[in-house]
């Protein structure tokens, strides 16, 4: 695993207003105004946002001049919240089928 | 930057606690358990020198035939009481760990088991799971899952 990568894309995701922007692309793509709308603050304040979300690969840019729709680079979040739950559910998961083969070995 | 993140868990199982422990260090048994549903371990791929410094090592696969190699070293062995396992970064799906296992006989024929994994991150990761990251990242875990569901049904 590239753990450089997931550090720059877990600092990226520490900022609640790029974490609700990511919220926001995981309903569709959207322009910067548009994702600029909910927050009070201004469009350039947001677009730098994106930038961050951008070199930490969680937001690709689309190539419309005028308009740079956002879009959700779901791989890399996936693999970033994958990460913080995938340990924690891989034990889970093993101590439940546990549970069920000790079950069947007293039953046997 | 190397941090430690801690992960807890307890169980109760309606086992003696010999059966628990044996689960955990005999091949055919833990291959029986050990991973995600969805993955399954061949017998013939796990590894174990259940004592402190031996090697345990095993591969999973999935119903698509994803290889998930796995190798650790045991660090503590106290039957049937308690497993040290230090899981190296670079041999894992994972950033490295170092999991505890506790098991207690209940008395009445049931056992409680405590795991305790250290596990390695950075203070970025570790700031961003305090800092209640989980509610967003669930939220657009199930997005990716249901995205993830429907490419597969349509496959």
């Amino acid at each position: 695993m590239a753990t450089d990568q997931l550090s720059t894309t877990y600092a990226a995701l520490s900022d609640p207003t790029r974490r609700a922007i990511l919220a926001r692309l995981a309903d569709g793509d959207a322009t910067v105004n548009q994702l600029a709308e909910p927050f009070p603050m201004s469009v350039q304040a947001v677009s730098k946002h994106i930038k961050v979300l951008e070199r930490a690969g969680l937001v690709a840019r689309g190539r419309d001049a005028q308009l740079r729709p956002s879009r959700l680079e779901a791989a890399a979040l996936e693999e970033a919240a994958g990460w913080l739950d995938g340990y924690r559910r891989f034990w889970e998961d093993s101590f439940d089928r546990l549970g069920d083969h000790l079950a069947k070995g007293c039953d046997g | 930057m190397a941090e430690r993140r801690e992960i807890a868990m307890t169980r109760e199982y309606d086992a003696p606690r010999e059966e628990v422990w044996a689960a955990w260090t005999e091949p055919a048994r833990l291959a029986t358990w050990w991973g995600k549903r969805g993955w399954h371990v061949d017998p013939a791929t796990v590894e174990m020198d259940v004592r402190p410094g031996g090697r345990f090592a095993l591969t999973s696969e999935d119903a698509r035939g994803n290889r998930m190699p796995q190798s650790a070293v045991y660090r503590e062995v106290v039957a049937p009481e308690r497993l040290v396992i230090d899981e190296p970064a670079a041999d894992n799906w994972h950033g490295g760990a170092v999991t505890t296992v506790t098991f207690t006989d209940l008395g009445d024929g049931r056992t409680r088991m405590e795991f305790r994994a250290s596990i390695a991150t950075t203070e970025e990761m570790a700031q961003t799971a305090a800092g209640g990251v989980a509610d967003t990242l669930d939220r657009l875990g199930e997005h990716l899952t249901t995205t993830e569901h429907t490419e597969e049904q349509s496959a």
